[in-house]
């Protein structure tokens, strides 16, 4: 369990649109909250489980992919702003985060 | 009155070219593509030569790949798909005003080459960079075609094979347009050590480009190559309609088995020659209207003698007029890939009116006395040809390409 700060914040976010404006060649400025990561951007389902490996290492994360599979099953994210949120949610309540959604 | 299948499009990427006029523009020259292993550290093989697809590839990829799906894809299924794209944007092909329900993509796919020579495997993209259905996959997603997409694997026969079938989705009114071909590369160590130990490939490495010599004494064995074909396949009805150029018709096939041995062909050509007879059959083509054979001519004691007893037994007195050459010579054996390939080389042969030639067939052998275009190409009206494919396990194909009018 971990305290999100405006840091973490900023920089989840940072590794979010760095991460899309890389792999999906696009240009960073064209990259926003509300972007669509299929439709726009050309994203993939993929991507967002290589992220969760990203931030696994980056903050040292106790997390299940199953209990994220539980929880994306009823929260879907199709917004680099879904995206972010879900994420600081796991950076926030690692494996927890089934019981937070209770 | 099933539909005529014609081809309306169709590229190469091989040892001599990333794109089909610089392909074709070597294959007449008669140029070997043929050199020392450069993929991966060969020392420890019998066999350190190949003819690698040129190094500029990967940037050559980049105008048709994006990095996000090519970081999922083996340079051999890059090899495909790039492939298929230049061949599909030079065709004109616009989908959005095709019935994409019934466009379809079949691939002559053997493996992946996800093999110990790929580069940045991780363990994320293992599945996809091994996934032997992926290539077709990834062209029916880049048009989103919703026809099927599959692929099939008759070792060296296997895109002839896909050819064939895409010939008979057409024919039957079940596609419109069929995206056909194969991609392929087995340049690694542990594929090299295993044929070398069958003694099926050349162990001449000096001079690379000497080591392909089909028809010759002197032959021993098939020089690895690596690449990619596509053709487009469309009925005649379909290309009319969007005034598509027309390069060539597909009259008919065979595919067989020979039920006979897992690596070596059935004694005396037998099933080779059954399989052109079958061909030619269902072209409803007569063996004097014949001007050209694209032989599967793989520079192997058996493939060659038997091949060259098959064309006899075929076509009679006959096989000595016809010309019977062998593309591998310049680009070695592309596996999977070799179908559509030497089917692209055949219908050049026919717009071009030039046969390609045999090159390093400098010591003929006495036994193999056909007219195997000896190191030089040659101006030559062709009206009809056939393309051999002969696969281990037994799997053989015939196509036949008419000059369309």
């Amino acid at each position: 369990m971990a305290l999100i700060t405006e840091n973490t914040r900023k920089e989840v976010t940072d590794i979010v649109y760095n991460f899309f404006a890389d792999e999906c060649e696009v240009d960073i400025k064209d990259i926003h909250s509300d972007t669509n990561i299929i439709n726009d951007i050309d994203g993939d389902s993929l991507m967002f489980l290589e992220l969760i490996e990203i931030f696994k290492k980056k903050y040292n994360l106790d997390i299940e992919l199953k209990t994220i599979g539980k929880y994306s099953v009823k929260h879907p994210v199709q917004t680099i702003g879904q995206l972010i949120d879900m994420q600081l949610l796991i950076i926030e309540h690692e494996n927890k985060l089934l019981e937070f959604d209770q | 009155m099933p539909e005529k299948v014609v081809v309306t499009g169709m590229n190469i990427i091989s040892s001599l070219g990333l794109d089909l006029q610089t392909n074709w523009n070597n294959l007449v020259a008669g140029k070997s593509g043929v050199k020392k292993i450069s993929l991966f550290d060969a020392s420890r093989n019998i066999t350190r030569i190949a003819a690698e697809v040129p190094s500029e590839f990967e940037e050559f990829s980049r105008k048709y790949i994006k990095k996000r799906a090519g970081s999922q894809m083996t340079r051999v299924t890059k090899m495909c798909v790039a492939c298929a794209k230049e061949a599909v944007e030079k065709s004109g092909i616009d989908f959005e005003q095709m019935d994409k329900t019934r466009c379809s993509v079949i691939l002559g796919v053997v493996n992946t080459g996800n093999s110990s020579t790929e580069k940045e495997t991780t363990h994320q993209n293992r599945i996809f960079k091994s996934m032997t259905n992926s290539m077709s996959a990834w062209i029916s997603l880049d048009y989103q075609l919703m026809g099927p997409n599959f692929v099939v694997n008759t070792a060296c026969a296997s895109s002839a094979y896909a050819i064939s079938l895409g010939y008979e989705m057409i024919r039957n009114n079940q596609a419109d347009l069929v995206i056909v071909g194969g991609a392929d590369s087995i340049v690694n160590f542990e594929e090299i050590e295993g044929f070398n130990s069958l003694y099926a490939i050349s162990v001449e490495n000096n001079p690379p480009e000497k080591a392909s010599k089909p028809f010759s004494k002197n032959r021993d064995g098939f020089v690895i190559g690596e690449g990619a074909g596509i053709l487009i396949l469309e009925s005649e009805a379909s290309a009319k309609k969007r005034n598509a150029v027309i390069y060539a018709e597909i009259a008919g096939y065979a595919i067989t088995s020979e039920g006979y041995n897992i690596m070596a062909p059935m004694k005396d050509g037998e099933g080779m020659a059954l399989t052109m007879e079958k061909a030619l059959q269902n072209a409803g083509i007569y063996k004097e209207e014949v001007d050209y054979i694209n032989a599967h001519g793989t520079s192997t004691e058996l493939n060659d003698r038997y091949e060259t007893m098959a064309i006899k037994r075929v076509f009679g007195d006959r096989a000595y007029k016809i010309p019977v050459s062998s593309s591998k010579s310049m680009i070695g054996h592309t596996i999977g890939a070799a179908g559509a390939i030497e089917g692209i080389i055949t219908i050049l042969s026919i717009l071009n009116g030039i046969i390609t030639p045999t090159i390093n067939l400098d010591l003929p052998d006495p036994d193999l006395d056909l007219d195997y275009v000896p190191n030089q190409s040659r101006e030559k009206e062709v009206n009809i040809a056939l393309s051999n494919s002969f696969g281990f396990g037994g799997h053989n194909a015939t196509l036949v390409f008419r000059k369309y009018s």
